[in-house]
């Protein structure tokens, strides 16, 4: 299997794994319940318009990005939107595209 | 022959026969569905023989004597047909100082009315001195109020002395008279801020209830229950004085608040024994302690129910305080202790007898309905049958079993058509917690439970309607003995436990027999004890009467020796989780180390003078080893009692490492997405850093579930609804009534006790970080974390709902209609004004439309009231 870069912002991996593992040792330095900073927001950006359905992900617009638990347990991403509504995305969803 | 030979000779020969005659008839007539003994021979008794040894039984202080003197008078009374006979008892009566048994019987039809005025010329002087003498004069209102040796001697003592410790049994009008000579105090005197401490919420509701209730309508002076500043700062400085009804942890919420203009003149501290309690007995110390720091010339009266040493309670007192202790042991009501037995091979059939000193006399026989086949059935049954006139209390051992007893009696009582008040409370029963509430079709047949994590609402009007007697049964736990005012006809117990599994003592056990008999509504009290040779149901036999030692928390656990030193040593150095039961010393080592850091030494502190030296020396080098590595100072100590100063310095060095923003570290607003998860991780660092508050590390999900839940105004039918839904969304099985209670737990005890007191450590050292690294900006100085989570409130429309005085299930309920969440108490009342006429078709409960009317418009009440014709 051929390997494919990925581009996420400024930032350019020679393989998805590495984009991968780049978001998620950003994700884990935030405990759940915490609000994403203003740099790691900038990389989620970039991250969520690669999502296949960055367009309903997005929304109404992104006010900022929060770290909270997901299922069984784990923790993720999660988008909170202008119009009050949140919902969570997964890394490598963003990078299935 | 001296007179205490002579009373002793009286009772324990010469009049024996006699009195265990008496006994055995009065108590009779107590009992119902009773098969008196073949032959029973009608009731026949030398009256003025009787009557003679009365009075001279009467001058004794001792109970056994005053037991038998009240015995004859109430007997002549009740069972005498002969009109001097009764007269006689009641001169007997008021020989005793128990006014309120003759007015009882006259009102009774008993008595005809005005003995005084049958009585010779000589016997009637006798009696009006009496009653000269054992009244009091109300300074504040000028008007006299008949009492008894107790109260008249709390009366004279507590104005003499600057420390009074008083200790009494129930139904011995304490409360009654306390509040009085407190009205008295704050009225008359140069006294503007008082602070009764009650151990438990219930009694705290209580107690502010009939302060309201005495204090009336325009009396100028505030009662409050809430730990906010304003009433006491207004008092401070020349407004309305202020009566503040607090728990301990209120208490200190209160000074916390108000810091260090924080000062109280007078303090009440009711259940005072309860500085014995496990884990909150040290924080009642720390309170009084803290009051006492307040103003050097603060007035402190501790009363206690029977103690043996209420002296204990003094010895804290300052230098040059005069102080004083006593105990009255005097019956106001008989107590008759009635053991109950299976008749052989027939066991629908139960034996009764009377236990008299050492003797038991035979009752007769009770027929129960069926055939008890549990335990359970054992205490319904035979509760329904000899207790069916009602007023009887049935003790369970867990908020399970009263359920299960509660709906077993009510299975007893016939169909009949529910009174309006019983039907109400029904009603809140659904709606309040759920349709399905057990306690609603109970109630419907006059049969209820009663447990501590019932909303206060339902378990007040509960009470209530037990009193009033339209609930006949009432089936309770332990939560009755932590300070609730509520006595009874009769008490059903069979193998009584206190808490999880432990056989209550004999100071527990007459803590909550001596609840039987009320005083002025009955002139006998009944405790029918279940299988009384059984050694599982009761390993020591049926008590004898017996008084509370008192013993602060924080002596017994110095006195274990070198364990407490040795826990000490151990949390300086080891992880918390290194520790099996750390709660068994963390809160005495907390409160120790508090004392070390604010005085420099514990070795002057008066607790020092009670323990043996050799452990005070070896705690106090423990201390000084912790102290020099704490930074964080006194009064940040001082203000989180129970808490650990090293759990609060290593909390700090955390939030000093923390790499991430620091604005995560504060709790996210409850309305944010974040709420939730950030109070997960911030148990989770409480846990780390703080103190094992939640734990395991799997609930603590569902702790912060609860907490977010309650900040944000659910009410608790919501949030059992939600856990009904989580448990059909995840496929658990569960128990409809475990699950209700299990979610009135977990609201009590994590998101009213444990959550309030570590979270509100964790944002004060906080903001102690913030300040340190100049971020005050993100300093919240609104309402305490500690309080909103005490009230179950995180707006301020329901904050001013509280202030204006509603129970939490009355504010949610209207907060439900109210669309704005920035009312202030005026708006508030406004609102409800305005609509007022339109509240019958919201359907809110009849007791929470009641509450929210009396509450918010008290005047339109009382126009009412004089406008109907």
């Amino acid at each position: 299997m051929v390997k494919k870069p990925v581009t996420i912002g400024p930032h350019h991996f020679s393989k998805k794994g590495d984009a991968v593992a780049f978001l998620q040792a950003i994700l884990h330095k935030y405990d759940i319940g915490d609000k994403v900073s203003a740099a790691d927001a900038e990389v989620l950006h970039a991250a969520l318009a690669l999502h296949p359905e960055a367009a309903a992900k997005v929304g109404a617009g992104v006010t900022h990005f929060s770290v909270r638990s997901a299922d069984f347990g784990t923790k993720c991403f999660w988008v909170n939107r202008v119009d009050g509504s949140t919902e969570k995305f997964s890394i490598k969803g963003c990078l299935s595209g | 022959m001296s007179l205490d030979n002579l009373q002793g000779w009286l009772v324990g020969e010469g009049l024996r026969d006699d009195l265990d005659r008496l006994t055995r008839h009065t108590v009779v007539a107590e009992l119902d569905n009773l098969v008196l003994p073949a032959g029973e021979e009608a009731a026949s008794f030398d009256w003025p023989r009787l009557l003679l040894a009365g009075s001279i039984l009467a001058r004794s202080d001792q109970r056994t004597y005053q037991d038998a003197a009240l015995r004859i008078a109430t007997a002549a009374i009740t069972l005498s047909d002969s009109d001097a006979i009764k007269d006689s008892g009641a001169v007997l009566l008021s020989k005793l100082s128990n006014f309120r048994a003759v007015v009882l019987a006259t009102e009774r039809g008993l008595l005809s009315a005005d003995v005084e005025g049958r009585l010779g010329m000589a016997l009637r002087i006798e009696a009006q001195r009496r009653q000269i003498d054992q009244s009091v004069l109300v300074q504040s209102s000028g008007r006299w109020i008949q009492v008894n040796e107790f109260q008249q001697r709390f009366w004279s003592e507590a104005n003499n002395y600057q420390w009074l410790s008083a200790s009494a049994p129930t139904a011995s009008g304490k409360t009654f008279l306390v509040l009085q000579w407190l009205i008295d105090q704050i009225r008359s005197g140069e006294m503007r801020v008082a602070v009764y401490l009650a151990p438990t919420r219930a009694l705290v509701a209580e107690i502010e209830a009939n302060l309201v209730a005495l204090l009336g309508t325009g009396s100028g002076i505030e009662v409050s229950s809430l730990p906010i500043r304003d009433k006491h700062d207004k008092a401070r400085l020349g407004g309305p004085r202020a009566i503040l009804v607090l728990t301990q942890e209120r208490m200190h919420l209160l000074a916390n608040a108000i810091g260090a203009p924080f000062k109280v003149d007078l303090l009440v501290v009711d259940e005072a024994h309860k500085i014995g309690d496990n884990q909150r007995g040290v924080i009642l110390q720390d309170a009084i302690e803290r009051a006492s720091r307040s103003n050097p010339v603060l007035k402190i009266v501790f009363i206690s129910p029977a103690t043996q040493n209420p002296q204990e309670l003094l010895v804290d007192a300052p230098d040059g305080a005069r102080t004083a202790s006593f105990e009255s042991d005097v019956p106001t009501v008989l107590q008759n202790v009635i053991v109950a037995e299976p008749v052989p091979r027939k066991s629908k059939q139960w034996r009764l007898s009377a236990r008299q000193h050492a003797s038991m006399l035979p009752l007769g026989v009770v027929q129960l309905a069926s055939s008890p086949s549990t335990l359970r059935k054992k205490l319904a049954f035979i509760a329904a049958a000899a207790g069916e006139r009602g007023g009887t209390l049935v003790y369970a051992n867990g908020a399970a079993d009263a359920e299960g007893i509660a709906d077993l009696i009510s299975q007893l009582m016939p169909e009949a058509p529910a009174d309006p008040e019983l039907l109400e409370l029904a009603d809140l029963a659904r709606k309040g917690v759920h349709p399905h509430y057990l306690l609603a079709p109970l109630v419907e047949r006059g049969v209820a439970f009663h447990y501590g994590n019932m909303p206060s609402l339902i378990r007040l009007e509960v009470e209530r309607l037990f009193r009033s007697g339209k609930i006949r049964f009432l089936v309770c736990t332990s939560t009755l003995i932590e300070g609730v005012n509520l006595s009874c006809r009769t008490i059903v117990v069979r193998g009584p436990r206190k808490g999880i599994g432990h056989p209550m003592e004999a100071h527990d056990f007459w803590n909550l027999a001596g609840r039987a008999g009320r005083w002025g509504d009955e002139f006998q009290g009944n405790i029918i004890c279940i299988d009384p040779q059984n050694g599982q149901a009761w390993p020591d036999g049926v008590p004898e009467r017996a008084r509370f030692p008192i013993k602060r928390e924080s002596d017994a656990v110095i006195e274990q020796g070198d364990s407490l030193a040795d826990y000490l040593d151990h949390r300086a150095t080891n992880d918390l989780s290194a520790f099996q039961d750390p709660n068994q010393f963390e809160q005495v080592a907390s409160y120790l180390l508090a004392t070390f850091m604010r005085q420099g030494s514990i070795a002057q502190s008066s607790l020092a003078k009670r323990h043996d030296p050799a452990i005070i020396a070896r705690l106090e080098a423990s201390l000084a080893n912790i102290a020099k590595d704490i930074a964080i100072g006194p009064e940040i100590a001082a203000r989180h009692p129970g808490v650990s100063a090293l759990g609060m310095q290593r909390l700090l060095d955390a939030f000093r490492n923390y790499k991430g923003d620091v604005e995560n570290l504060l709790p996210a607003a409850v309305d944010s997405d974040d709420s939730y998860d950030r109070f997960v991780t911030i148990m989770r660092r409480i846990n780390q850093h703080l103190f094992p508050a939640f734990t395991p590390d799997g609930i603590i999900r569902l702790h912060a579930l609860i907490v977010v839940q309650w900040l944000k105004g659910f009410s608790l039918a919501r949030m059992i609804e939600r856990n009904i839904d989580y448990h059909r969304r995840s496929r658990r099985s569960f128990k409809l009534p475990v699950l209700i209670r299990s979610t009135m737990e977990l609201v009590e005890q994590i998101a009213r006790f444990r959550a309030p007191k570590y979270l509100s450590a964790y944002v004060d050292v906080l903001n102690l970080h913030l300040v340190e690294i100049g971020r005050q900006d993100l300093i919240d100085d609104d309402l305490d974390i500690g309080t909103q989570l005490e009230f179950g409130i995180s707006s301020r429309t329901l904050l001013s709902l509280i202030e204006l005085g509603l129970s939490r299930v009355s504010a949610v309920a209207l907060y439900e209609k109210i669309a704005r969440d920035d009312l202030a108490k005026e708006d508030c009342v406004a609102w409800v004004r305005e609509r007022n006429t339109q509240f019958e078709g919201m359907d809110i409960p009849a007791i929470i439309l009641r509450e929210i009317r009396g509450k918010l418009l008290p005047e339109d009440r009382a126009g009412a009231a004089t406008s109907t014709p």
